[in-house]
């Protein structure tokens, strides 16, 4: 993998810590810079054009804490190059429309707008009386504050559009409370209790001019707001990640932040492709409530041929009583049957084929052969998850190795291809263990036959990989390495790439059929 | 903050004792904490309350009005909006941001430019006309809806309780 996907994301860092390209011409530029995670390796984009996949359009990128605001920014100028109202006044109209600009043009003027103003808590631009705030007729007398009761020289006077006006100092008392202890720097409403008309941010830098830390929360939380709010962004769940992930559309396609990490950009769980976020939940859930369990219950009991209710058995006797008090069937514990026949003279246990067990039995197997099912497919997901465990060991191995190479007079890049091989490894690990989560719910037909020899193809090939990888590395020259490791790790991407393809054109096709279980 | 705090609040006494409403004493437990006051309120009349003159006590953070106090019946009390502690549960006492109960609107909430004056008369028309919808005290709320004349009696009770008769 020479040629390979990680080595552009450190030329994304590095961008990243300089301007950015998209900032100088956010319409156009915005999504060209492009996180590489989903791109085919350079195998594959020989063959392009490619189909209509739907996930290969999905483009994403990752904004840093300080360029949000000027995404923000960018945003409200586009709106207000239509609209010409107050910048501020335009925000808390987008941020009411959680900043669907599509949504909030069409209201402006398809709808009431005398209706839209007062849902978005604000005053209506255009009624507003042309008088400023703090120029009025009564200049020389002085005015009670309604929040300390002290008299105030009007011109200390601060208000927004709705003319409730309070003196700075309280003002400033209150932005500093509600900024401080509030979730939401969009959301807070004038001091006045009886009205709901939303604090600007014009108003919080002009009050707050001589607080540089109570705005700079303000625009934290502006931020912070913004990202929620927007259905395009997404904020990394890295611990202590400042990233957020901006993407073209909001599919459960998995994107890699800045920081490393990767994350499904729909749900924010861990990566989990191929399998789709519904599926996933509802795998987590099933894990969550059942794997233990699930292997106890395997081993140690049975169920009840009537009500099905999984029964332990405590004493010796074979004469079973179900407890389900709706139930309380009597049967043998050996053949399943009824036991009735088990106390007269007509007793045939110990023979076989006894046709009212036999059907017990079957009924019994059936619900067992679910849960064998189940257990084959968590087995093989759990495995691929312990080995990704272990794969940081393998990081520290080859860092050591990469040293080793280092000291013979390798330079340090010609040795990075074995960190790329190991996180090819992980990809691949990764990706496996879903592909099981996937087989899991797919209804066996010719496509679910197909996918399996997919997931076989990818699987013998990281298992090839992780073996070299693990043992047979230090046996060959360095440049013989070079070339296996290199040729191995580059078939698995192909190998992973080729699986992803393949399922997703599926979902787009709409060839694969689940089973909810 | 604190400075500003305390000067509203004396303000806020100032006006209470010239122009006091009717059933209303209020002012700050000792003259050097303005941040405590206690309050007695009479109860309504026509309630089962009436004759009744009731001990509560407020606390103000340093940041009010900002914030709004804490208020507390130091008198027995048995009201569908008053936990059994003594700790008053009504909607303007709750800061805009927090909504306990989850059907407050912002309108109802506490406010810079409410006053002490105004939580006092609140809490006066909450005793004449309790809010069964958001209890504080589960067994006032039933009480009060299904066995009025038990919850008269109790209140009546209170009442010479807390004119020390009893």
């Amino acid at each position: 993998m020479s040629d390979s996907d990680y080595e552009h994301d450190d030329e994304d860092k590095d961008n990243d810590d300089d301007e950015p390209d998209y900032l100088s011409d956010p319409d156009d530029e915005f999504f060209d810079q492009v996180e590489p995670v989903l791109k085919p390796p350079p195998g594959l984009m020989a063959k392009e054009p490619r189909g209509p996949m739907g996930y290969l359009d999905f483009k994403f990128t990752c904004i840093g804490p300080d360029e949000l605001m000027s995404r923000m920014h960018d945003i409200v100028k586009q709106v207000n190059a239509i609209f010409e109202l107050p910048p501020c006044t335009t925000r808390i109209l987008l941020s009411h429309f959680n900043w669907d600009k599509e949504r909030l043009l069409e209201r402006f003027y398809d709808g009431n707008q005398e209706k839209l103003f007062k849902d978005a808590h604000i005053v209506n631009p255009f009624r507003q009386a042309r008088v400023p705030v703090g120029n009025s007729t009564i200049l020389s007398v002085d005015v009670i504050c309604d929040i300390c009761l002290m008299e105030t020289s009007h011109k200390q006077l601060e208000g927004l559009e709705c003319h409730h006006l309070f003196c700075i100092d309280c003002w400033r008392n209150y932005m500093r409370t509600r900024i401080e202890d509030s979730g939401n720097a969009l959301a807070i409403p004038c001091p006045h209790g009886k009205c709901d008309i939303l604090v600007n941010e014009n108003i919080v830098y002009r009050v707050m001019q001589p607080f540089p830390d109570v705005i700079r929360r303000f625009q934290y939380l502006s931020a912070q707001t913004f990202v929620q709010q927007h259905k395009l962004m997404k904020w990394c769940p890295s611990p202590g990640c400042t990233f957020a992930v901006e993407a073209n559309s909001t599919r459960g396609v998995p994107v890699m932040c800045n920081c490393g990490y990767r994350f499904c950009f729909s749900c924010s769980s861990p990566a989990h492709e191929p399998v789709s976020c519904k599926y996933f939940q509802l795998w987590v859930k099933k894990c969550e409530d059942d794997s233990e369990t699930a292997h106890w219950i395997h081993a140690n009991t049975k169920q009840c041929p009537k009500c099905k209710a999984t029964i332990e058995k405590s004493g010796g006797c074979n004469h079973m009583v179900c407890r389900n008090v709706n139930c309380k069937a009597d049967f043998c514990w050996v053949c399943l049957g009824p036991w009735e026949p088990h106390g007269s003279s007509w007793y045939n246990c110990n023979r076989y084929n006894n046709s009212n067990a036999k059907v017990a039995r079957d009924g019994q197997a059936q619900h067992r052969q679910a849960l064998e099912r189940y257990l084959f497919y968590y087995n093989r997901y759990v495995n691929h998850m312990k080995s990704l465990k272990f794969e940081d060991k393998l990081y520290a191995q080859i860092e050591v190795k990469m040293r080793d190479m280092q000291k013979l007079g390798l330079a340090w890049i010609e040795t990075q291809f074995l960190k790329q091989a190991v996180d090819s490894l992980c990809h691949c690990r990764n990706t496996l263990m879903y592909t099981y989560v996937f087989a899991f719910f797919l209804t066996k037909n010719n496509h679910s036959i197909l996918f399996e020899d997919n997931q076989r193809d990818l699987e013998m090939a990281t298992e090839t990989l992780s073996e070299y990888l693990e043992r047979d590395i230090n046996s060959d020259s360095i440049s013989d390495t070079k070339v296996k490791v290199q040729d191995k790790s580059t078939y698995c991407e192909r190998r992973r790439q080729v699986l992803l393809d393949y399922v997703y054109e599926g979902y787009e096709s709409d060839i694969w059929e689940f089973n909810m279980m | 903050m604190a400075r500003s705090s305390n000067r509203r609040l004396f303000t806020e006494y100032r006006q209470l004792f010239e122009n006091c409403p009717d059933g209303i004493v209020a002012g700050p437990k000792t003259e050097d904490n303005f941040l405590e006051w206690e309050a007695l309120i009479a109860g309504p009349e026509g309630t089962p309350f009436e004759f009744g003159v009731f001990v509560t006590e407020l606390k103000f953070p340093a940041d009010y009005p900002m914030s709004p106090p804490k208020m507390r019946f130091l008198s027995d009390m048995f009201h569908p909006n008053v936990y059994p502690d003594g700790r008053v549960c009504i909607s303007i006492l709750h800061a805009p941001g927090e909504d306990p109960t989850g059907y407050e609107s912002s309108h109802e909430r506490w406010s810079p430019i409410l006053s002490v004056e105004k939580i006092l008369i609140s809490v006066m028309s909450m005793l004449a006309e309790p809010n069964v919808e958001s209890g504080a005290n589960i067994d006032a709320c039933k009480m009060w809806r299904e066995n009025r004349d038990e919850f008269n009696k109790i209140a009546h009770n209170l009442v010479k309780k807390s004119l020390c008769i009893m």
